[in-house]
């Protein structure tokens, strides 16, 4: 049955491990195993729509076994792929699944999301990217961590988020507004990086994912050992990767190696049949190397190196060492959580959630000053929720919460310099309810949220003598969501989600002030600034026909009166090192309209064809000017074939696939230094297969990425300015699972 | 609501000042300094920013030279936001090789500039320098301090920024009248 609302999943499978033998479930969800031994047995469930679920039983005598599975049920245009001779779900446009995430973890977060339709990376070079959804990204792009939102410098398109996905058993993105009972002011979506809960298992399981790839020389080591004890169940997750120079078609990219060290503790433990706490704890560990190109003096230099074929400072030669300048990122978070059921129809939740950023960004220096941070910036953040839930009858779900999040945000003076972002203390009091009826073929969902923040700021002046400048700052925001599911047919669905959301200014947007790499120019914040009000409206239909063809399509307008944004100044800035370009904030109105397609059909047995599309035009509508930073129509194609089971060997799929980014058409000359690069096409390929004995099993696979080695660029990765993107890369990847 | 209530109890709690070390990196002015050789009053070109990359604009004191002359020039760069003023030259001498100062005349402004001094690779620095005027004119001259070039580039060691690259420290215009 689905986890959250308790209705029976029609034709499952199920899989028992060890006598490799299966049967499927019929429409009311019911299986029978017949004629099995006593024994212990691992059992894996698979549905459309939701992860493998392993269960363990030790078998004595009939038994009937109820299994809740995990099914995305909030998000808005989810579509799973079900070919009925393999039992993995493939990729979903909305979810991630955990072979998936296994097959990537080489890459980071936001790269990984981009298989996604609609969502694309802001990148600063191979090391730093960040999600866009829908066209929006940073301070409205919220990143759930284990449900507590990522609280680092998110304001800056040079910080990537600092979290491991290998931690996770999958990975969503929700793109509707009905993100309300996560945080408030995600105007572009959320990001939902879940691990599962332990499975109740008492042996030791586990595995080891080992990656290679030849762009960068990189080594990715991921292990993870959980076991469900009898004093706890714990789960432990540990990453290594080792990267050296990345590469274009024509040369290295010096100086854009990288380290990651990384390691998560998860625990659960049952205290009463009715009482469960979970404790997590996770340290992202990062080093990254910034192409030294890249990291420019003034608006001379900026033009000397767009005339300039290869970056200054290329070494003929790969190294794994990174210098200045570098980014050294680390992240804590501690999480606890206390759930309580209360009786069959009412529960309740209680959350904490701890983090610690400590965010060092090294610059080259004179007299020996390489080794002190330009940038060393120090946040602790504290996050409590109490969540109440009651289900009245069958198909009613009620939800109310409160939150309070208290986050400060120090400057390390020893940098010497006059920090980019202020010390502050932020205090955020929220409170949200929301309401689902799901009942037959309709669902509805309507939920509001009331946000309340106060902005404490103390940073320097900007002018001579430097004087303490304490500002104060209190925000009302509000949201607002409803959503209807309706299912026409059983093949058809259609959903309209309707949200009406204000997000507040954050700090950089009101207060930044000095020369900011992530815009090789000089930022200003506004404190006069008020907050953002946006309605989006999203439509999806989701399709299938017969068990061939899947088509799902979404459509999505969104109003943004009082967008944010940095605005170019026509003046620059003249100061001794020369003249810098010069960026504002300021408030427009903003448009964004735009479509997801997803075409998946299996001309004949075995082999699937996807077929991908976003498309979106976002334009400032006060000024009738585009917006930038808008991501560039994309295509994606690939072809699957799924080679028969062996006995032992299974899943041996190879696949061919391309994609294609359109030229960023919408942007006129005098809203960048250059024009937006061409529009390029990208070939890949994979092959794969995994063998299992008994109760292990044992994947490999090989991957290539730009084949063709296409010279390109992007126009969302700010190193375009200076440098060609990656070239050709093979993966190894092996995974061995027990 | 608790969370509310919350908010407000926390807030009485102020966050402290901030401290900040001394803007150790800040150059704030550069001074070109040309006394004729033949003897005579020195000609001080300057260029002084105190906010950095704040709003003031900069005060640019220019400067008139005499025709058909020869200057010997010293540039000495400043922290004067520190008080007592620093002396970031001294910085810039202690690393010479990865430092180059850079001198560019408009067309129109009949002034050739040559190096006077050199580092340890036998390359020019730029802090000292010999000024041969022409005839009576007027045009801009540039002066720019790379860090990190490439010295052994060519035509760098002669003064030609073409392919010296490395990041660009100091970047000043000076209107100069021959007269």
């Amino acid at each position: 049955m689905d986890e959250s609302t308790g209705i029976p999943l029609p034709y499952g499978t199920v899989f028992i491990q060890e006598l490799q033998v299966g049967a499927a479930s019929d429409s009311l969800g019911r299986f029978q195993l017949k004629g099995l031994c006593k024994g212990a047995y691992h059992l894996q469930f698979n549905h459309i729509g939701c992860e493998t679920h392993s269960v363990f039983i030790a078998l004595v005598s009939d038994t009937t076994v109820e299994i809740a599975m995990h099914h995305h049920s909030e998000l808005v245009d989810e579509v799973v792929i079900h070919d009925n001779k393999s039992d993995h779900t493939t990729q979903m446009s909305s979810s991630i699944s955990r072979d998936a995430i296994k097959d990537e973890t080489s890459k980071d977060l936001s790269i990984m999301l981009e298989q996604m339709v609609g969502v694309s990376s802001i990148k600063t070079g191979a090391g730093v990217s960040k999600p866009v959804i829908h066209g929006l990204s940073g301070n409205r792009v919220t990143i759930l961590n284990n449900g507590i939102a990522q609280s680092g410098q998110q304001w800056g398109n040079d910080h990537a988020p600092e979290i491991d996905p290998f931690v996770a058993d999958h990975i969503s993105v929700v793109k509707g507004a009905s993100a309300l009972a996560y945080t408030g002011g995600s105007l572009g979506g959320v990001v939902l990086v879940e691990p599962d809960d332990i499975e109740n298992d008492p042996h030791l399981h586990g595995e080891v994912n080992y990656i290679f790839q030849t762009n960068g020389l990189g080594h990715t080591l991921n292990a993870r050992l959980q076991n469900y004890a009898k004093w706890a169940a714990w789960r432990v997750s540990a990453t290594a990767k080792v990267f050296g120079d990345r590469q274009t078609p024509n040369y290295y990219l010096t100086n854009t190696g990288k380290r990651e060290y990384n390691v998560a503790v998860q625990m659960e433990k049952k205290i009463k049949p009715r009482w469960r706490m979970k404790l997590y704890y996770s340290f992202f560990n990062t080093e990254i190397g910034i192409l030294r190109g890249s990291h420019i003096g003034n608006l001379t230099d900026l033009q000397e190196a767009f005339l300039r074929e290869e970056p200054f400072y290329t070494s003929d030669a790969f190294s794994y060492s990174i210098n200045q300048p570098r980014q050294m990122v680390q992240h804590h978070l501690l999480k606890l959580e206390s759930q309580h059921i209360l009786n069959e129809h009412q529960s309740l939740n209680f959350k904490y959630g701890g983090q610690l950023n400590n965010r060092q960004e090294f610059d080259v220096r004179r007299s020996g000053r390489s080794d002190s941070p330009a940038l060393s910036l120090f946040q602790w953040d504290h996050f409590f929720e109490s969540m109440y839930r009651q289900q009245f009858g069958e198909f009613l779900q009620m939800k109310i919460g409160a939150q309070f999040r208290f986050t400060d945000n120090t400057n390390n003076p020893e940098t010497g310099i006059l920090p980019l972002l202020p010390d502050y203390r932020a205090y955020r009091g929220a409170a949200f309810a929301i309401l689902q009826r799901d009942k037959n073929k309709l669902l509805y969902e309507i939920g509001a949220r009331y946000d309340l923040s106060y902005l404490q700021i103390v940073g320097f002046s900007t002018t001579i003598p430097r004087t303490i400048e304490r500002n104060y700052h209190t925000f009302h925001n509000y949201g607002v969501s409803g959503g209807v599911r309706y299912k026409v047919l059983p093949q058809l669905k259609l959903s309209l989600d309707i949200g009406h959301v204000l997000r507040s200014p954050e700090v950089n947007e009101l207060y930044s002030a000095g020369l900011h790499q992530g815009v090789s120019g000089i930022e200003e914040g506004n404190r006069s600034l008020s907050s953002e009000r946006s309605t989006k409206v999203v439509l999806s239909a989701d399709g299938a026909l017969g068990k061939k063809l899947f088509v799902q399509v979404l459509g999505y307008y969104q109003y943004i009166s009082n967008f944010i944004y940095l605005q170019p100044q026509p003046e620059f800035r003249l100061t001794i090192r020369g003249a810098f370009p010069l960026f504002s904030y300021q408030q427009t109105d903003a448009t964004l309209i735009g479509t997801d397609v997803l075409i998946s059909y299996e001309p004949i047995p075995r082999l699937r064809v996807i077929a991908k599309y976003a498309f979106l035009r976002g334009m400032d509508s006060r000024h009738n000017l585009p917006l930038i930073y808008m991501p560039a129509n994309n295509l994606f194609g690939s072809l699957t074939y799924s080679f028969k089971d062996g006995k032992q060997r299974k899943n041996t799929a190879f696949t061919i696939n391309g994609r294609y980014v359109f030229k960023q058409g919408n942007l006129n000359a005098d809203q960048d230094y250059l024009p937006t690069p061409d529009g390029y096409f990208l070939l890949g390929a994979s092959l794969s297969s995994s063998f299992s004995w008994k109760e292990t099993s044992f994947k490999c696979s090989l991957n290539a990425e730009n084949m063709l080695n296409t010279t390109y660029r992007d126009y969302l990765n700010r190193q375009r300015y200076f440098a060609n993107d990656l070239g050709w890369n093979l993966s190894v990847r092996v995974n061995y699972l027990f | 609501m608790l969370p509310i209530i919350l908010v407000f109890t926390f807030s009485s709690c102020e966050k402290e000042d901030p401290h900040l070390h001394n803007e150790e990196e800040v150059i704030t002015t550069l001074t070109y300094t040309l006394t004729p050789q033949g003897g005579g009053a020195a000609v001080v070109l300057s260029f002084q920013d105190l906010d950095g990359d704040g709003g003031n604009a900069p005060v640019i004191t220019a400067g008139n030279l005499a025709a058909n002359t020869s200057y010997s020039a010293t540039l000495q760069l400043l922290n004067e936001v520190a008080s007592p003023a620093e002396d970031i030259t001294v910085e810039v001498l202690a690393e010479a090789a990865d430092h180059q100062f850079f001198y560019a005349s408009t067309s129109a402004l009949n002034a050739s500039v040559s190096y006077s001094d050199e580092d340890g690779d036998g390359n020019p620095v730029g802090v000292a320098s010999t000024v041969t005027t022409g005839d009576a004119s007027s045009g801009n001259l540039t002066i720019t301090l790379r860090h990190e070039p490439d010295k052994f580039a060519a035509g760098v060691a002669d003064g030609v920024i073409t392919n010296a690259g490395g990041e660009t420290d100091i970047e000043v215009t000076f209107s100069v009248t021959i007269q």
